[in-house]
C-alpha cells in the first residue's frame, strides 16, 4: 500500500475519524447516565487487530479516552482475534484493565470482512449505577464497591449471554438503564462496524493492517519528534493536597526527557501510598491523565491513538495511591486522578513555560443526596458536580469556576431544584478567591443550600484542596483552599453524613494559582467590592 | 407603528402582483422580485454596514428597475431577513445592558454551566459577557421550583434598582430570576416597577422571551434580547416608514431563525427571534424544492467562500434545534459562543467554504481548513494578496472553475498563481500541483461528509442515501463528490442559486414558535393547568399570525411536547394532536413520545415512567403557493466548449454547458460542466443530470 501518500491517508483517517465520532455522538445521545450526555463521559475508539488503538473520537474526559487504549490490549490477549466469531461482543468493567473503577464498563465489537477480524470497535461509557457502595469513596476494598465483570463474552454469535445478562441486571440499581447502556453500546459497535466495510469497500482494502501500520508510525514520529525539540534532562514536580477525611496526598512526578529517542518518561516514584478510602488509582488511569497534560502541552493537534501514546511512558511504584494493588477500593479515583496533571504540569513548566498552566483546583467537587420529602417519597439525586478556578496561563488570567483537566459542566441550579426538595441560597463567584499575579488565577465559587423536607437526610460530598490552596508559579500568588461548611461550621469527612432538616450547607471551591509576579497585585477581572 | 396598512397575504389566492424579497447578509444584499406568474427579477449588491436600509433599497431599487415597475406594484408580500441581529452582538454595537438576578445568583453569565469545550486545549476563551459585572443587579426575592413563593419582590427595593441602573446610564434590562420559567409573576412585579421609576427603560423578561428550565442559558438568550432590542426596535420602524413613504402597499414581514415570518412588532419585542434569519430562509428554499419534487428528506448543502452549511429537511420541514450559538470564539467549537434557547432552523457548519486554506501538517498529511482565507484576502487565484492556497485554488487549477468566466467574466482569476500555490503545497507532499489540488477537492469533500454524518447522527437521521440540495458559490463544484461519499444518488441544483436566501423567504409561511417548561410526571400531570398554559400560547400565536395578516380561519396549531424517560436529562420532542390535550390522555401522548423515542433510537423502555418537560405550540399561517420559475431554451443545447477536468487522474476533455440555455427535459451524461454566473455545476461520471420543469437541475448517480 504504498499508495498511502499524505493525501490518500488524510481522506481514510479522516473517515475513520468520522466514524467513530458518528459512534460517539450516537451514544452520547442515547446514553441514561447523566454524565455520560452532559458531560460527554464517554470514550469511543476504532482498535486493529492486533488491539491497538487506531482512531479515537474527541470526547469527553481524559481519564476515559486513554484507559480505553489500553484495554484493547487486553482483549486481544484474552480473546485473540482469530478465536471470535461474528457477532460476538466482548465486555469488562475490571478497574486494572480499563478505566479505574466499575462504573466504567467497556464494551469491544469486533470488526469481520471475509470471515475474517479485521479490528474492533470499543467504547467506554458511564453506566448509571454497578451495585454496591454506590457514589463516594467509603468502600474498604474493591468488593464493596460493586460488580465485576471480567473480560467476557456479552454476545457469542449473536447470541447474547443470558447469564450474564441477568447477573448484572440483578446486581445493579437501575437495571432498565444499565441494559439500555449496554445495548447502546452493542449497537454503535455494530453501525462502526458497517461503516468500516464500507471503507474497505470504497478503498479496495481486504483489512486495515497498512491503513493502521501508517497511522500509528506517522502519530508515533510526530510525537517523538515534537518531544526532540524540548532540552533534555530530568524534571521534577510535586502536588500536596487533601482529601476527605483530612488525608493529606503527596504526588510526585520526574519528567524526563530522551531528546534523542524523542522519549518522554513520567514517573511517580516518591508518592504517597494507597489510601483506606477508595481513591486510589490504577497505573491505566494514571497514565490517562499523565499523558493527557503532557499531549495538550506538547501539541494539543497531534492524534491520539497507540503511535502517539508510546513514546510517552508512565511508572509509578506499585503499591503507590498512583500504581494501586488489589484489593484497593477505587470508586473515587477521580479525586486524586485529576490532580495527576499538576506535579506534570509543575515539571513541564521547566521546559515550556509558555504552553503549562499554574496549578487549579484540581479535582471537582461532586454531591449526591439522599432523602425524603414531605409526601413520604424516597429520593436519591443522581451525582453533581462543581469546579473551582482554574490555574492562570502565562499570558491569559485562569478561568474562574472552570476546572482542569476534567471539564465537566454543571447541573443548572433550576433543574435540581425541580428534581429534588433542594434550595439553593447562592452560587456566585468567590471573589478574590484566584491566585494574584501578573496573570491572576481563576476564581472558586460560593454554593449554598439547604433542603425543604422535615426528615433528615444524606449528604455525600467528595470535597478537596481544603487545606492549601493550589499554588502560583513564577512568584505568582496561590489560590485560597476550599471551605465546605454545614451550619458554619467546617466538615471534613469521606462517608455519607447524617443531616437534619433545616441544616445549611456552604461550599467554597479553590481558587486557581497566579502566573508571574506582580507589579501590581492583580486579581481576577470581576473583582469588585460588594 | 401605525396600524392603517395593509398586510398582503401570504397565503397567496389569486392575485397578479408582485412580491419582493430582501435579504441582508455578511458581504452582500440579495433582492428578489417575484411575480405571481413565476417570472422573477433577482439582483444583488453589496452590504451597506454603516446603514443597512441604504442597501436594502439600493437593492430594492435596483430589482424594480430591472422589472420596470412601481412600488404601488408589489402587491404580494414584502418580506425581510437581516444579519443585523447578529452583528450587533459580534460588534457589541448595544447600549449599555444591565443583567436583573436573583440575589446569590449574580454571576449566572460570567460561571455559565462550567463546561470547558475543549478539553485538549488549555488556553481557550470565552467571549465577555455582554452584561459587564459592573451592571449585575440583584433583588432579595425568591420563587420555588414549584412556583410557590418563598420571598416575595419587594417594588420598593426594585424601583431602587431601577434608578442605580439609570445612574449607571442602563437603557436597557433583561430581567432573568430563578425559576422564573415556572411561574413569571415576580418577573412580571420587577418590571412594573422598573417601569415606574425609569420610564423609557427597555425591559425583557426571562418568562416571556424564553420561559424554559436551565438558568443560564436562559439568562444569555434574555440579555441577548435586551441588548438588541434598542438597535432592531428602530430600525424596523425606519425600514417600515420608509416603504410606506415610497409608496409599497405591505407591511413588511420578518424572517424568523424557526424558518417563519411575522410582523415588525412581534420581532421588534423579540429581536433574538430573528438571530439566523438568513440561513433559516436558505432552508426554507430547500423545504420548497423538497415538496416540489416529492422529496420527503433532504440535506440542503451550501458552500460559499467562507462557510459550508448542511441542514436537514425530513417530512417537508427543516429541523429546529431549541438551542444555538452566537459569537463563537472559535468558529469549529461548539460551547465557546453565547446559548441562545430559541427555535431556529438547525444549520451547522461543516466547513469553511472555498477559502479554506490547504497545508501539509507534522504528520505530512494534507489537511484543508479551518483556517480560510475568507474574502479578504481571498484565495490566491483573486490576486488580492492571498499567498496560501484554498480550495477555490484547486478548483481553478483542476479545470472545474473557468478562469475567464468567474462571476460571468467579471472578476478575472488568476490561475497561474493558483498553480504555483498547488505547486509548492503538492512538492511539501512529492507530488505536482494537479494532483494536490485533486488532493485538496478530495480532502476536502471528505471533511464535509463526515461533519454532515456527525450532524446527522446527533440528530438521529440516517444520512445514507439522503437527496442533497447544492446551492452557494462552491456548492454545486462539489456536491456530487460529497455525494457519493454520503451514499446519496441524487442532487439537486435549484435555480436562483445565488440567492436563495431571499427566495426562501418568499415561500415562508407566517409562523411563531412559543415554548413553556412545564415539569411533570406524565402519571400525575395536572391537565387542567396544561390546557390553560397552551391555551395563552395559543391567544399569543394567534394574535403574531393576525398581526401578520393570517385570518384565523386560515391558522394552524400544532402542538409538540418534549418528553424524557425519568432518570434522563434529554428531551425527545414528539408532535401530539391538540384533542389528546384537550382529552388528558395520558396513554396516548406515552404512546406519542415513546413512537418518537423508538424512531429515535430503536428501542422503548415500557417499565421507566415518562415526564414532561416542555410544551411547543407552532401557530402557523398557511405555506405560500409560489408557481416554480420557467426555465431555459425550447431546444436542447449543446456544448459552448469543451475542456479538460482533472477531477479525474486521466484528465478527460469535459463538455461545458450554459445553464441558461438547457431546456427542460434534455438529458446530460457525466463528465460535464454547467455553468452559471455566481457558479459552476461539476457533474461528475456515473452521474446523469436532467432539468426540471421547474429549472431546477437534477443529477442522478446510475447505481
Amino acid at each position: 500500500m504504498s499508495s498511502l501518500d499524505g493525501i490518500a491517508l488524510e481522506i481514510q483517517w479522516s473517515n475513520l475519524i468520522a466514524t467513530v465520532t458518528e459512534q460517539a455522538r450516537a451514544l452520547q445521545r442515547i446514553a441514561f447516565s447523566p454524565i455520560v450526555r452532559e458531560a460527554g463521559d464517554l470514550a469511543t475508539a476504532l482498535f486493529d487487530r492486533r488491539g491497538r488503538m487506531v482512531a479515537q473520537a474527541v470526547t469527553g474526559t481524559p481519564g476515559h479516552i486513554n484507559s480505553l487504549a489500553a484495554a484493547g490490549q487486553h482483549f486481544v490477549r484474552e480473546f485473540p482475534p482469530d478465536t471470535l466469531a461474528p457477532g460476538d461482543v466482548l465486555i469488562t468493567n475490571d478497574p486494572w484493565l480499563s478505566a479505574g473503577h466499575f462504573f466504567d464498563i467497556t464494551v469491544m465489537t469486533p470488526v469481520f470482512r471475509g470471515g475474517r477480524c479485521i479490528g474492533f470497535f470499543g467504547s467506554t461509557i458511564h453506566h448509571t449505577d454497578i451495585g454496591g457502595y454506590g457514589v463516594g469513596a467509603g468502600a474498604r476494598d474493591v468488593h464493596e464497591e460493586g460488580l465485576w465483570i471480567p473480560l467476557a463474552k456479552l454476545y457469542e454469535k449473536g447470541v447474547p449471554n443470558a447469564l450474564l445478562h441477568a447477573i448484572i441486571r440483578r446486581n445493579v440499581r437501575t437495571p432498565e438503564h444499565v441494559s439500555g447502556d449496554l445495548a447502546a453500546q452493542v449497537a454503535a459497535g455494530r453501525v462502526g462496524a458497517e461503516r468500516l466495510n464500507t471503507l474497505c469497500d470504497r478503498s479496495g482494502f481486504d483489512d486495515i493492517e497498512a491503513l493502521s501500520q501508517a497511522i500509528i508510525d506517522r502519530s508515533e514520529q510526530a510525537t517523538r519528534e515534537s518531544i526532540r525539540g524540548l532540552r533534555p534532562g530530568t524534571y521534577h514536580g510535586e502536588s500536596i493536597f487533601d482529601v476527605p477525611g483530612g488525608l493529606k496526598v503527596t504526588l510526585q512526578a520526574a519528567v524526563t526527557v530522551d531528546a534523542v529517542a524523542g522519549e518522554l518518561t513520567i514517573d511517580f516514584a516518591g508518592s504517597s501510598p494507597e489510601a483506606a478510602i477508595g481513591i486510589n488509582v490504577v497505573l491505566n488511569y494514571t497514565a490517562a491523565y499523565a499523558n493527557f497534560a503532557v499531549r495538550a502541552c506538547l501539541d494539543p493537534d497531534l492524534p491520539n491513538n497507540f503511535g502517539s501514546l508510546t513514546p510517552v511512558r508512565v511508572v509509578a511504584p506499585e503499591g503507590s495511591i498512583v500504581h494501586c494493588r488489589y484489593p484497593a477500593p477505587v470508586n473515587a479515583r477521580h479525586v486524586v486522578g485529576m490532580y495527576v496533571p499538576m506535579p506534570v504540569l509543575k515539571a513541564l513548566h521547566q521546559v515550556m513555560p509558555e504552553r503549562v498552566l499554574a496549578e487549579g483546583s484540581g479535582a471537582v467537587w461532586t454531591i449526591q443526596i439522599q432523602g425524603r420529602d414531605d409526601a413520604g417519597q424516597p429520593f436519591t439525586s443522581s451525582m453533581f458536580n462543581y469546579s473551582g478556578g482554574m490555574g492562570a496561563r502565562r499570558e491569559k488570567p485562569g478561568l474562574s469556576a472552570t476546572c482542569y483537566p476534567t471539564g465537566v459542566a454543571a447541573v443548572p441550579v433550576e433543574v435540581l431544584e425541580a428534581a429534588m426538595p433542594i434550595v439553593f441560597t447562592r452560587k456566585e463567584l468567590r471573589r478574590g478567591s484566584g491566585g494574584t499575579g501578573r496573570q491572576p488565577g481563576g476564581d472558586g465559587q460560593c454554593i449554598g443550600f439547604r433542603m425543604r423536607t422535615s426528615d433528615p437526610w444524606l449528604l455525600n460530598v467528595v470535597a478537596s484542596r481544603t487545606d492549601m490552596g493550589p499554588e502560583g508559579l513564577e512568584g505568582g500568588g496561590p489560590g485560597l483552599p476550599g471551605r465546605f461548611l454545614v451550619n458554619g461550621r467546617p466538615v471534613n469527612e469521606a462517608r455519607k453524613m447524617a443531616m437534619q432538616a433545616g441544616d445549611e450547607v456552604l461550599m467554597e471551591t479553590p481558587g486557581g494559582g497566579g502566573y508571574g509576579a506582580a507589579e501590581k497585585m492583580v486579581q481576577n477581572p470581576g473583582e469588585r467590592p460588594e | 407603528m401605525p396600524d392603517d396598512a395593509q398586510s398582503g397575504s401570504p397565503g397567496g389566492g389569486a392575485s397578479s402582483g408582485f412580491a419582493l424579497a430582501v435579504d441582508i447578509g455578511g458581504t452582500f444584499t440579495d433582492v428578489v422580485l417575484r411575480h405571481a406568474s413565476g417570472r422573477a427579477v433577482t439582483d444583488k449588491t453589496l452590504t451597506t454596514h454603516t446603514n443597512l436600509l441604504t442597501g436594502f433599497f439600493r437593492a430594492v431599487d435596483l430589482a424594480l428597475g430591472k422589472a420596470g415597475i412601481a412600488p404601488a406594484a408589489v402587491t404580494e408580500v414584502t418580506v425581510h431577513a437581516t444579519t443585523l441581529v447578529t452583528n450587533a452582538v459580534i460588534e457589541r454595537r448595544g447600549p449599555p445592558t444591565a443583567l436583573l438576578a436573583t440575589r446569590g445568583f449574580r454571576d449566572v453569565l460570567s460561571i455559565r454551566n462550567e463546561h470547558r469545550y475543549d478539553m485538549f486545549d488549555p488556553q481557550i476563551e470565552f467571549p465577555d459577557p455582554l452584561v459587564p459585572d459592573a451592571l449585575v443587579f440583584t433583588l432579595d426575592e425568591r420563587m420555588l421550583a414549584d412556583g410557590n413563593v418563598a420571598k416575595p419582590v419587594d417594588p420598593l427595593e426594585a424601583a431602587a434598582v431601577a434608578r442605580a441602573m439609570l445612574a449607571a446610564g442602563v437603557r436597557a434590562v433583561g430581567i432573568c430570576l430563578l425559576n422564573a420559567y415556572r411561574n413569571g409573576a415576580h418577573e412580571r412585579a420587577a418590571r412594573d416597577a422598573i417601569r415606574g421609576a425609569a420610564p423609557g427603560m427597555e425591559i425583557t423578561l426571562s418568562s416571556e422571551v424564553s420561559p424554559q428550565i436551565r438558568e443560564y442559558p436562559r439568562a444569555s438568550t434574555t440579555v441577548m434580547n435586551a441588548y438588541t432590542q434598542p438597535i432592531v426596535a428602530p430600525y424596523l420602524a425606519a425600514l417600515f416608514a420608509e416603504l410606506q413613504r415610497r409608496g409599497f402597499p405591505n407591511r413588511p414581514l420578518i424572517m424568523l431563525s424557526n424558518g417563519g415570518v411575522v410582523g415588525t412588532s412581534v420581532a421588534a419585542a423579540f429581536p433574538v427571534r430573528m438571530i439566523e434569519s438568513g440561513p433559516a430562509a436558505g432552508a426554507l428554499a430547500a423545504t420548497y424544492f423538497s415538496e416540489l419534487l416529492g422529496l420527503d428528506r433532504l440535506l440542503s448543502f451550501d458552500m460559499g467562500g467562507t462557510t459550508a452549511k448542511a441542514c436537514l429537511i425530513t417530512d417537508g420541514k427543516p429541523l429546529v434545534a431549541g438551542e444555538f450559538e452566537v459569537d463563537r470564539r472559535y468558529r469549529f467549537k461548539p460551547g465557546s459562543g453565547f446559548p441562545i434557547t430559541i427555535p431556529a432552523v438547525d444549520m451547522i457548519e461543516i466547513g469553511a467554504g472555498g477559502g479554506s486554506i490547504a497545508r501539509v501538517d507534522n504528520l505530512g498529511l494534507l489537511k484543508v481548513g479551518p483556517r480560510s482565507a475568507g474574502s479578504e484576502p481571498g484565495p490566491v487565484c483573486y490576486g488580492r494578496g492571498g499567498t496560501e492556497p484554498t480550495v477555490t485554488d484547486a478548483d481553478v487549477v483542476l479545470g472545474l472553475l473557468d478562469a475567464e468566466r468567474f462571476l460571468g467574466g467579471d472578476m478575472k482569476l488568476d490561475r497561474a498563481a493558483a498553480t504555483a500555490a498547488l505547486g509548492a503545497l503538492g512538492q511539501r507532499l512529492g507530488v505536482d500541483a494537479v494532483t494536490a489540488a485533486r488532493g485538496v477537492f478530495e480532502v476536502v469533500c471528505e471533511q464535509m461528509a463526515g461533519a454532515a454524518r456527525a450532524h446527522a447522527t446527533d440528530r438521529g437521521i440516517d444520512w445514507r442515501g439522503l437527496p442533497m440540495l447544492a446551492f452557494g458559490g462552491a456548492g454545486p463544484v462539489h456536491a456530487c463528490r460529497v455525494a457519493e461519499l454520503l451514499e446519496c444518488r441524487q442532487v439537486v441544483f435549484p435555480p436562483m442559486a445565488s440567492v436563495l436566501s431571499a427566495f426562501g423567504t418568499l415561500v415562508s409561511p407566517v409562523r411563531l414558535d412559543l415554548v413553556r417548561s412545564a415539569l411533570a410526571p406524565l402519571a400525575t400531570q395536572d391537565w387542567e393547568a396544561a390546557q390553560r398554559l397552551v391555551g395563552a400560547m395559543a391567544d399569543e400565536g394567534r394574535a403574531a399570525l393576525a398581526e401578520a395578516g393570517v385570518p384565523a380561519t386560515d391558522a394552524t396549531l400544532e402542538l409538540a411536547v418534549d418528553c424524557r424517560y425519568r432518570g434522563q436529562q434529554n428531551e425527545v420532542t414528539a408532535a401530539l394532536p391538540l384533542a389528546v390535550l384537550a382529552a388528558g390522555d395520558a396513554a396516548a401522548l406515552r404512546e406519542a413520545f415513546e413512537h418518537a423515542y423508538e424512531a429515535l433510537y430503536g428501542i422503548r423502555l415500557p417499565e421507566v415512567p415518562v415526564e414532561i418537560v416542555t410544551w411547543r405550540l407552532a401557530a402557523r399561517g398557511p405555506l405560500p403557493l409560489a408557481a416554480p420559475s420557467p426555465a431555459g431554451g425550447a431546444a436542447a443545447a449543446a456544448p459552448r466548449t469543451h475542456r479538460p477536468v482533472a477531477v479525474e487522474p486521466a484528465m478527460p476533455v469535459v463538455p461545458v454547458y450554459d445553464r441558461a440555455a438547457l431546456a427542460v427535459g434534455q438529458r446530460i451524461a457525466g463528465p460535464v460542466i454547467i455553468e452559471e454566473r455566481e457558479t459552476t455545476l461539476v457533474v461528475l461520471r456515473g452521474w446523469t443530470a436532467g432539468v426540471h420543469p421547474s429549472g431546477a437541475v437534477i443529477a442522478e448517480h446510475a447505481s
